[in-house]
């Protein structure tokens, strides 16, 4: 399992320690450290994040909370002991940031995330600047977010904390490599949760030798744990070698019957396989066994609901997520409500179904409760996605591109990663299905995240002729392991095509008929 | 795996007034056309090794040469072009050289610096110039 987050002095400077040297051309300048600009007082080699509190037993709480989340993967016991922590002492900062970030319930991070910015003024300006950091990030302000974010790294480049939220926000932003880049010049090599992290970051940009590796040592590192098996069989999964992600996670239940994301590997790996009847089998063992926390449910509940959309049993798919939106709208979860909806909408075969769900999805986050900002704008933003999408396949033009200038001034109005390459992706389905293929590519590279997106780029390249391109995409396709219904709505159908030299959808050849797909 | 596209920043040290810039005369400030900022400052301009990835996007969008015709380029020009070893080495200079400007990645910005917009956007808005694969 990902050691997950939620999400998201006296300072002299050293510019003048520079070093410039010739090299080649001109003048090379030398870097020293990256992202040190400025230094504080204590050598950065050795600072350390400040926890500031007036009360030392709360102090020692939050120690004790991130030894037992970094070094021992201990998440819930984790969360447990910083409420406790902030409960003490309310007006620590620190305290209640750090529960906003890897509390696993979404009324938990907004509160939390609120109190440490209310109390930020009760702490040291490090402090101060991590909170705002994230509350930045949270209101879809990304300049700002990674100018502080590099502030903070510049300080305590070498501190535990600090790299395992840096690497874990760049990761999420899906900058692997710069978040490889830091816990590389950490010199940080004893922690188990960074190692687990990192393993994930190496995955990103699938190089899985270099995950393997990481995991290999992480599971020497804690023998006897079963989240170093749990994360082996993820990153194994990823990489498309189910049988063995299935050992793996099975070897964690061994050592913990109790530790549930390993059962719901198990599930999520069988989905992925084609074997949906196993898989549900597996999911409700998890859910009939374990109690879990609310997004973990939620999560697991929607990868169920999945698992009828490839069987192509779209009653049971819908039975499933109108279980997932009930519930949210009873808890007031506006982003989860609106999500599920979203997802409903997108393998509907009858357009007008998907439109009126779209429009409990926007009315749901009408009703913005329990997210933070950002969350409600991405989720608009992929509503909106969607609509285009909608749009596009009724053939109608004119409402795929006003509604796309709509997701437009939506992106234009803030600087969030998400809503950007929403806007992107749809941008591009619009320009490709006028026939503007070099235009849309443009969009589309932007999005290279989303299968729907991929799909068209590699139809878009095959247009304009760029074959390694396509080739480039097809791999990609045809490779990407993820339990998602995006995942469920594109590669199975495009992996067939792939393999199959007579199939006309082979992107080679042509447009993959695809079932549920928009 | 797909690559994801770049987002470069163009900026400027503290005391630079030019908060934007048409991506005419970026262009024109990087063929070292025009050597001076509207106060009189002395334009100096650091970036990374052409070769390297980030740069390839400075190369097509204000350069439009190859890494070869960009490093014979920098050379004759080394008086005004800067090569650095890293977007920190870049950030540093920067903001610690009165007229430098400099490119670096979006995610590697500090606040040590300006960012200047590019025909009124930046690096995170639709349409900004220096974005993509």
């Amino acid at each position: 399992m990902l050691n997950a987050i939620g999400r998201n002095s006296n300072m002299k400077s050293i510019a003048s320690q520079v070093a410039v040297s010739l090299v080649w051309a001109g003048l090379l300048l030398a870097g020293a450290n990256a992202t040190a600009q400025a230094a504080p007082t204590d050598n950065p080699q050795t600072a350390v994040l400040p926890l500031t509190t007036k009360s030392p037993q709360a102090r020692r709480l939050v120690e004790k909370a991130l030894k037992l989340y970094l070094d021992q993967v201990e998440q819930a016991k984790a969360i447990e002991i910083l409420r406790k922590a902030v409960k003490i002492d309310p007006d620590f900062a620190m305290g209640h940031e750090l529960l906003a970030q890897i509390s696993l319930e979404s009324g938990e991070q907004v509160s939390e995330q609120e109190k440490a910015f209310a109390t930020r003024s009760h702490a040291t300006q490090p402090e101060q600047t991590l909170i705002e950091w994230y509350q930045d990030a949270g209101d879809a302000k990304l300049i700002p977010a990674i100018t502080k974010m590099n502030d903070v790294l510049s300080q305590y480049p070498h501190d535990k904390t600090v790299v395992w939220m840096t690497t874990w926000w760049l990761m999420m932003q899906t900058q692997y490599e710069r978040s490889i880049a830091i816990y590389e010049r950490s010199g940080i090599t004893d922690s188990p949760g960074l190692m687990n992290n990192m393993g994930y970051n190496y995955a990103g940009i699938r190089q899985f030798d270099k995950a393997f590796a990481l995991m290999d040592k992480y599971v020497a590192a804690m023998p006897h744990d079963p989240n170093p098996q749990d994360s082996y069989a993820e990153i194994l999964r990823m990489a498309g070698h189910f049988d063995q992600s299935v050992e793996h996670y099975r070897a964690a239940l061994a050592i913990d019957p109790e530790f549930y994301s390993s059962q719901f590997g198990v599930a999520d790996t069988y989905s992925l396989m084609g074997d949906q009847v196993r898989a549900r089998k597996e999911y409700e063992i998890g859910f009939q066994r374990f109690s879990i926390p609310q997004q973990h449910w939620i999560l697991w509940k929607s990868r169920e609901a999945a698992t009828f959309v490839r069987a192509g049993d779209l009653a049971g798919a819908d039975k499933t997520f109108q279980a997932i939106a009930d519930f949210a709208h009873s808890d007031h979860l506006s982003q989860v409500e609106a999500d599920t909806y979203r997802q409903m909408a997108m393998y509907q075969p009858d357009s007008k179904q998907a439109v009126a769900l779209l429009d409990k999805a926007d009315t749901a986050l009408q009703e913005g409760k329990n997210a933070m900002k950002a969350a409600i704008l991405e989720e608009s933003a992929q509503v909106l996605r969607l609509r285009v999408e909608l749009a596009v396949k009724a053939g109608n033009q004119e409402l795929a591109k006003s509604t796309a200038t709509r997701l437009a001034d939506l992106s234009d109005s803030s600087d969030d990663k998400l809503v950007e390459t929403a806007y992107h992706g749809a941008e591009g389905s619009v320009l490709f299905a006028a026939g503007k293929y070099d235009d849309a590519i443009s969009h589309l590279e932007e999005d290279v995240n989303n299968p729907l997106s991929l799909k068209l780029l590699a139809q878009a390249y095959q247009k304009i002729g760029y074959s390694a391109g396509v080739k480039r995409i097809d791999e990609t396709l045809s490779n990407l392991n993820d339990p998602t219904l995006e995942q469920a709505l594109i590669v199975p159908a495009f992996r067939k095509c792939y393999e199959d030299p007579a199939c006309n959808g082979s992107l080679n050849a042509g447009t993959p008929k695809l079932r549920h797909t928009l | 795996m797909a690559a994801q596209a770049k987002q470069l920043a163009i900026i400027a040290d503290k005391t630079n007034n030019t908060s934007n810039i048409s991506a005419a005369d970026l262009i024109k400030i990087f063929s070292t056309h025009n050597h001076t900022w509207p106060d009189g400052k002395t334009i100096r301009i650091v970036m990374r090794d052409p070769s390297s990835a980030d740069m390839q996007l400075v190369l097509r969008k204000l350069l439009n040469m190859t890494p070869e015709q960009a490093r014979t380029f920098i050379q004759i020009h080394r008086d005004v072009i800067l090569i650095a070893d890293s977007d920190d080495a870049v950030l540093r200079f920067v903001s610690t050289s009165p007229g430098a400007i400099g490119v670096v990645d979006l995610y590697s910005l500090t606040k040590d610096v300006n960012v200047v917009k590019i025909d009124g956007k930046l690096p995170v808005e639709q349409g900004y110039l220096l974005r993509g694969n």
